[in-house]
Formats: C-alpha cells, sequence, structure tokens
C-alpha cells in the first residue's frame, strides 16, 4: 500500500510459524500498523500475497479475515460500552433460534471463554463498566469466540498496569501452547524481548533484522539500535544541579472527588517533577484539576507565592500552566484540524489585531516545526495523518505557544516511537534549562527514573511516598505504586 | 456543487434562451430565496459548531410580528425603518441567546430545545396576530420591500431599470460577512474548533459555552433580519404561514453546501451555492412546468444527491 508520497511498507516478506509469539517492532511510520492492517484485512497490498497455511488467500476484508481466522485486536478497542460482555462478543454473529436471540447460550459460550482468560467478571457485565484490561479480555474472547489462529495485538499493555500486563502476558503464553500464532506489536522492548519467539525489526517500511531471543539472546540496546538505524547512545540527557529556587508551583491537600485525596506537594523552576503510579492512581486527574479541567473538591493552590482558584483551562493558562494530555486524539489535539490551526489554538489572541493573519500563523507553525523536528510535510494538512511522534510534537507545540510557566506532560511518549522519545527527553531538558517547571506523569519506570529530578508516587489518589536521586529505583516505586511493604 | 450549478444553468439558458436568461429572471434567481439565505449563512455557523436550530422557521413569525407591530406603533416617527429593524434584530438575538444558553448551560440537546422553539416561537407570533395577519399601516415600510439598487445596464420588459432589493443585497453582505467572520477572526476559528472536537477546545482554554451561545444568538438576529425584510416586502406578517419550512430549507442549503452536519467543517461559499441551487431547480421546474405537488419530492432527490456525492469524494479517514 502506498500512501500519499510515503511508501509504508516496501517488499517486505515475513513468515509466522504456527504456535509462536511473534514480535514486531519498529519506529512510528515504519510501516507495522500497515502489514497488521493488511493481515487483518483492513487494507489491500498494492503488490505482494498473503499465504496462510502454505495456500495464497484474498483476504478481502475484516470479515473475510476473520473467516481465515486472523483476528486483530486494536490500539482503540472497538466494543460497544453499551452492551454487555456476551452481547460484545456476539456482535454480528448472534445466536438465534427461530429468528429470536437466543441469549441463553450466549451466555453460556461467553462464560467458557471467559473462564479461558480468566476474567474477574461475568458475561453479562456491561462493558462500559470494565476497566480498560477488562475490555482487553473481552477483545480477546471475542477473537477466540471464532477460533482465530493469529491473533494481532498492537501495543496491548500501552494502557494496562504492570499486574495487568503480567496477567497478559500469562494469557498469551498460554494460547501460544494452545497453538495459536501472536503478532505482537509494542514499544515497550523489554517486554518484546521477554514475551516472543521471534522478533522482526521493521525500518522505513523494509525487514531490517530479525531475532529469535530464545537462541541467542540480545538486549534492548541492540534492537533499539536496530529501529533506529544508528547506535542508540544514552536515551536521556543528563539532569541538571537539583534547582533550589523559590517554588513556582506549591499544592496543599489537593482532593479530586473520587480520584485523589490530600494530595499536597512543590514544584520548583527548572525542576521536572515525576508522577509515578499504576494506571488508576489518580495522576492524571489530579492533573486535569490542577490545570481547571475537572473540579478540584479541596486544598489549595499557589502559583508563584500568590494563592490562587482556577476553575477552568483558560484560568489555568493565564497563570502560565499549561496541560499536554495523555490523551492526543480526543483531547491534546484535533484531528481534523491543520498543523497551524492546531499550533495556535491555544494561543490564537495572540495572531488577531482582530482579523486573524494567516501569515503569522503560518511563519509561527514553521518556526516550532524547525525547532522540533516535526516531520510534516504540508502544514496546512490535518494533523490525523501525522504519526504518533509528530502529533505529539504539533501537541507540544501549541502549549509551548503559549510560553508556559508550568508544563503538564501527561504520559508524553505514549505511542512515540523510540528515536522521537529520545528528542522528546531533550527536549524537556533545554525547556527546564530555561527556568520551565515540568511535571511528567508516566508509567514507563525507566523514563520516570532517566527524566525526573524528583518523582511523587500516587497510589489510589494518595501520595505514597517522594523519590529521588540514589532511592529512585525501579524497585522503590513499585513498591510505593503497588503498596508492598517490604521487597518481594 | 458549483459544478452542478453551472451545468443546470447552462441547460436552463439554452433550453429556455428568452425565458430564463431574462434580466428580471436572473435578479429573482439571487433574490427569491434572499430570506431563506440570510437564515443559511447564520445556520452554517450552528452546523459547523456540531448544533441544529429548528426554530428558525417559526422565528421568522414571532420576528415578523414585532416589526410589524413596532413600524404600526412608530408610524409618525421618521425613523420608522431604524427602529423597526432594530425590533427584529433584537427579537431575532433574544430568541437565539435564549436557545443558545439552554443548550450551553443546561445541556440540552440542540435539536430538543430548538425543537421546542419551533413550537413556541409559532405560538407566540400567533397570540400576537390573533391568529392570523398582522398588517402594516405604514406604506412606506411595504414601498421598502420593493426598493432598492438599480442594475445599471439592465431593464426588463417594460423598459424600467432592473432593481436588486434591498434584501438580496443584504444576503449577499451578510455572506460576505460571515466568509470573514468564520475565517479571519479568532471566534470563527472557535466555532470549528468547537464543532470539530469540543473537549480538546475545552482544553485549549476556549470557553466553549460562549462560543455556543454567540452562534445562536447569531443566527437568531440574522432571522430577525430576514423577517424584516419578508414583512416589508408583504407590508404585514401572516403568523401562522409565514417562515414554514425556512427550518428545512436553510439546512439543506448548508447540506448541499458541503458543511458537514456532525460540525467542525463547512463553508460559507458551499451554503451560498447551496441557495442558488434550490432556487434554479425550483425555477428549472417551473419552466418545465412539473406539478407542483411533484417539486418537494425534486428537492429531496437533490439534497440526497447532493450529500452522496460528497461523501464519495471524501478520502478514507
Amino acid at each position: 500500500m502506498t500512501f500519499p508520497a510515503v511508501q509504508a511498507l516496501d517488499d517486505v516478506s515475513l513468515t509466522f510459524e504456527a504456535g509462536e509469539v511473534h514480535g514486531v517492532v519498529g519506529e512510528n511510520g515504519a510501516g507495522k500498523s500497515t502489514l497488521m492492517r493488511i493481515l487483518a484485512g483492513l487494507q489491500f497490498p498494492t503488490s505482494g500475497e498473503v499465504h496462510l497455511n502454505g495456500r495464497p488467500e484474498r483476504l478481502g476484508s475484516v470479515r473475510g479475515a476473520l473467516e481465515h481466522g486472523i483476528a486483530m485486536i486494536h490500539q482503540e478497542l472497538n466494543l460497544v460500552d453499551e452492551l454487555d460482555v456476551a452481547e460484545n462478543v456476539f456482535l454480528g454473529r448472534e445466536i438465534t433460534r427461530r429468528g429470536v436471540l437466543d441469549r441463553r447460550s450466549m451466555i453460556a459460550e461467553t462464560q467458557a471463554l471467559l473462564e479461558e482468560v480468566k476474567a474477574p467478571f461475568g458475561p453479562t457485565a456491561r462493558v462500559g463498566s470494565l476497566s480498560i484490561a477488562g475490555k482487553q479480555l473481552v477483545e480477546i474472547a471475542k477473537a477466540l469466540a471464532v477460533d482465530a489462529a493469529i491473533l494481532i495485538m498492537d501495543e496491548p499493555t500501552a494502557v494496562l498496569s504492570a499486574p495487568e500486563a503480567e496477567a497478559l502476558f500469562g494469557l498469551i503464553q498460554r494460547l501460544r501452547d494452545k497453538g495459536v500464532t501472536v503478532l505482537y506489536i509494542s514499544h515497550r522492548l523489554p517486554e518484546v524481548l521477554d514475551l516472543c519467539d521471534r522478533i522482526s525489526v521493521l525500518r522505513d517500511g523494509k525487514l531490517v533484522a530479525s531475532f529469535e531471543p530464545r537462541n541467542e539472546p540480545v538486549d534492548a540496546q541492540t534492537l533499539a539500535s536496530s529501529m533506529v538505524g544508528r547506535p542508540m547512545s544514552d536515551m536521556f540527557p543528563a539532569k541538571s544541579v537539583p534547582p533550589s529556587g523559590e517554588p513556582i508551583l506549591m499544592v496543599d491537600r489537593a482532593s479530586v472527588d473520587g480520584f485523589a485525596e490530600e494530595v499536597s506537594f512543590i514544584l520548583r523552576p527548572g525542576e521536572v517533577l515525576g508522577f509515578a503510579g499504576l494506571v488508576g492512581a489518580g495522576r492524571t486527574e489530579l492533573a486535569e484539576a490542577l490545570f481547571g479541567a475537572r473540579p478540584l473538591r479541596s486544598g489549595s493552590i499557589e502559583i508563584a507565592g500568590e494563592s490562587v482558584t482556577i476553575r477552568d483551562p483558560s484560568q489555568a493558562m493565564r497563570h502560565g500552566l499549561a496541560y499536554v494530555s495523555e490523551d492526543r486524539k480526543g483531547i491534546g489535539l484535533i484531528l481534523s484540524l491543520s498543523c497551524v490551526q492546531n499550533v495556535t489554538l491555544a494561543n490564537l489572541r495572540a495572531y488577531c489585531r482582530p482579523v486573524l493573519s494567516s501569515t503569522r500563523e503560518q511563519e509561527a507553525t514553521a518556526r516550532w516545526k524547525s525547532e522540533l523536528d516535526i516531520r510534516a510535510g504540508d502544514l496546512d494538512a490535518p494533523v490525523l495523518y501525522l504519526s504518533g511522534g509528530n502529533q505529539q510534537k504539533i501537541s507540544l507545540a501549541k502549549w509551548l505557544e503559549t510560553d508556559p510557566k508550568i508544563l503538564i506532560l501527561d504520559e508524553p511518549t505514549r505511542g512515540v516511537d523510540v528515536g522521537a522519545k529520545r528528542e522528546l527527553y531533550a527536549l524537556i531538558r533545554s525547556l527546564t534549562a530555561r527556568g520551565m517547571a515540568c511535571i511528567v506523569i508516566s508509567s514507563e519506570l525507566p523514563e520516570i527514573i532517566g527524566l525526573c529530578d524528583r518523582a511523587i508516587v500516587l497510589r489510589e489518589g494518595r501520595a505514597v511516598g517522594e523519590v529521588s536521586g540514589e532511592t529512585m529505583t525501579e524497585e522503590a516505586i513499585m513498591r510505593l505504586a503497588a503498596g508492598v511493604e517490604a521487597a518481594a | 456543487m458549483l459544478v452542478a450549478f453551472v451545468l443546470l444553468f447552462l441547460m436552463a439558458a439554452i433550453r429556455f434562451p428568452d425565458s430564463f436568461l431574462h434580466a428580471d429572471n436572473l435578479r429573482n434567481l439571487l433574490s427569491q430565496n434572499a430570506y431563506v439565505g440570510i437564515i443559511a449563512i447564520g445556520m452554517t455557523f450552528v452546523i459547523i459548531s456540531g448544533g441544529i436550530d429548528l426554530s428558525v422557521g417559526s422565528l421568522v413569525a414571532l420576528c415578523g410580528a414585532v416589526t410589524v407591530l413596532t413600524v404600526n406603533k412608530a408610524a409618525e416617527s421618521g425613523m420608522v425603518l431604524m427602529v423597526a429593524l432594530a425590533a427584529a434584530l433584537a427579537a431575532g438575538a433574544v430568541a437565539g441567546f435564549a436557545n443558545g444558553a439552554v443548550i450551553a448551560f443546561g445541556r440540552v440537546a440542540p435539536f430538543v430545545v430548538t425543537l421546542a422553539g419551533l413550537a413556541g416561537f409559532r405560538s407566540i407570533a400567533l397570540v400576537l396576530g390573533q391568529g392570523g395577519e398582522i398588517r402594516s399601516t405604514v406604506r412606506s415600510f411595504g414601498d421598502f420591500g420593493y426598493d432598492g439598487l438599480p442594475i445599471p445596464g439592465l431593464t426588463n420588459i417594460g423598459g424600467k431599470p432592473v432593481i436588486l432589493y434591498w434584501s438580496t443585497l443584504a444576503f449577499l453582505l451578510v455572506a460576505l460577512l460571515g466568509g470573514f467572520l468564520l475565517n479571519k477572526t479568532r471566534y470563527g476559528r472557535y466555532v470549528i474548533a468547537v464543532g470539530a472536537n469540543e473537549k480538546a477546545a475545552r482544553y485549549s482554554g476556549i470557553d466553549t459555552r460562549w462560543v455556543k451561545v454567540w452562534t445562536y444568538t447569531l443566527l437568531g438576529g440574522l432571522v430577525g433580519l430576514a423577517a424584516f425584510f419578508n414583512s416589508a416586502r408583504m407590508n404585514s406578517v401572516g403568523t401562522g404561514s409565514v417562515g414554514l419550512y425556512y427550518e428545512l430549507d436553510a439546512i439543506a442549503a448548508v447540506v448541499i453546501g458541503g458543511t458537514s452536519l456532525a460540525g467542525g467543517k463547512g463553508r460559507i461559499w458551499g451554503t451560498v451555492v447551496g441557495v442558488l441551487l434550490l432556487t434554479l431547480i425550483g425555477m428549472l421546474l417551473n419552466l418545465w412546468r412539473v406539478d407542483p405537488n411533484w417539486q418537494g419530492a425534486v428537492r429531496g432527490a437533490v439534497i440526497l444527491i447532493a450529500v452522496l456525492l460528497q461523501r464519495t469524494t471524501k478520502p478514507e479517514n
């Protein structure tokens, strides 16, 4: 398939064995998703063919792929929240008896599937009430219901907490032992190395390397180097001297209904403060409340020594706050608008006197494009068509436009490839070197440890500890985040 | 759609060279639906913002009633037109503001709020008109409805200059200003942002509720303007019949013009072409002497075809 101006996949040949977990890694835009879309019947190859059990097959559509036993678990889960689990599992293939839905059989079959994936909920639970991990199990059950022989998983752990991810790995191994082939796409290299029997590396639409970690051990550095095409020097920029100036932000006993209880912390100019914790610990909600996007029940906020009340994002912006959301597609950007329109959206006031000057908008966007090395052909094209890393840079540019004093970055590198990650880390450090204060919310421990000067750990809405310097280790953070008193 | 319009126009010109290509007739192409046109420009903003307004037809009746009552009250003053215009704009803007406030602050679906307006505004108009027509007692008001700018060099069969009515000029002016407002001001960009992704707009520091309120207020004001011209033309207002189905005509013009009903994108010139296309089709059907009972079916088909054509030209995702 060729996209405008870019060949997404270029003459790639891959073999997948029955009963293996096959990792597919590569930077964003390397062609992973295109490859998977072809296998899942969502897209046609412009040349080449797919052989199943040695026979060439035309997959044609999602339904066609499913009939050949290929099922895909998407990054964005495709379930209907309003329906229950059984209804979702049988969506489109309902069992009927004389034209009437046979609920009893569907529930019984779903029950058996849920037991197989060890789901902690029943077939009549409403899907909307499940956690993301739960929804993922429903998706897998749905695939098993059609006896899928090949299961494609696109970044399944991106939204899972560590224990949930562990449970998923167990399930994947059980499926493999039953003879299911799992195609596993992930940016998290350590888990790919642990889980996969074979790993194929794509770069610029070509297959550049393949590894068999079971036979010859590989480390994450080697894998990352082959993805980027150059040796990876240190991922993280050097930390600065611990800042000691007057705090720019002081939060005292902030509570958000249902999400955060009496969290206090301070932030100094030039500092990178991490918010660590499991998914669901209340980090995002706390950040949103500081930014005025959801109500703060109690607690006080001081910015630059002055007590402030923030009721909506525009007030937060006036106090020099900026919040780069973890939900790039839903909140951070407006996908149908162009790069230019997104970049200037939060600071549009600066571009009208009172007529909008599109020339100045263009100039500013072009400046960010070169400063942040945004790879976008046409700045007037919708941001929809950019890769994850470039979308993230646009989202960042939009907030840097507002010239914030305090920048909150929520999962800044989720779905971003290794190369762009490294650039983002360097950028964050260069911003703090200029006196900006940053809060980084991250579920990736290496990111917290490598990037942040200090980190507070949240568990179930409470700040349960703070780590910095020597005390900032994966083990210490996990122990706090999971609530384990002593080392396991 | 522009292509469709040009093709139909040429077809009409070739088939009916005398009656269609007549100066009066061409003027009518612009003027016949000027009222709906003025409303459709406002409707374009509302639809781009992700909303809809079903109450505009009834609001034409209410604003018309207010206009004519004001005209009759202010008969003595020399400023009767100005006072009436102000009253019409104010009545429309207040009603639009009320729609917008309930939608934005009461968080009720626009469809429901303006459906209530559709019922309610007409009813208030009927009360004001005691169930029927309100006649203006001021002749100059009625004369104004037929007044306008003579088009230089163009005369009709009787040798009199062809006049471009004030309402037609207002439609063209509103379209120009609307295009400017949508594409060249902060407010316009915010309307697009709110329609495309309200949550993202809110997180960007945009007060999405006020953007919506002002958008419905803008449409309300334009409805008032349309009602002012319409009642001047009639020199009266039929509270039970005026503006019937204007909401459907306005929405149809917007949709034919390529504005997405899902919100977030649209264009003013498309709406203008939509209005002209609907008018042109109406004229052609008359020239062809098509049974008027069939005209609704043709209009319906045109709307569907226009939307289907625009779907297929969109790229996949």
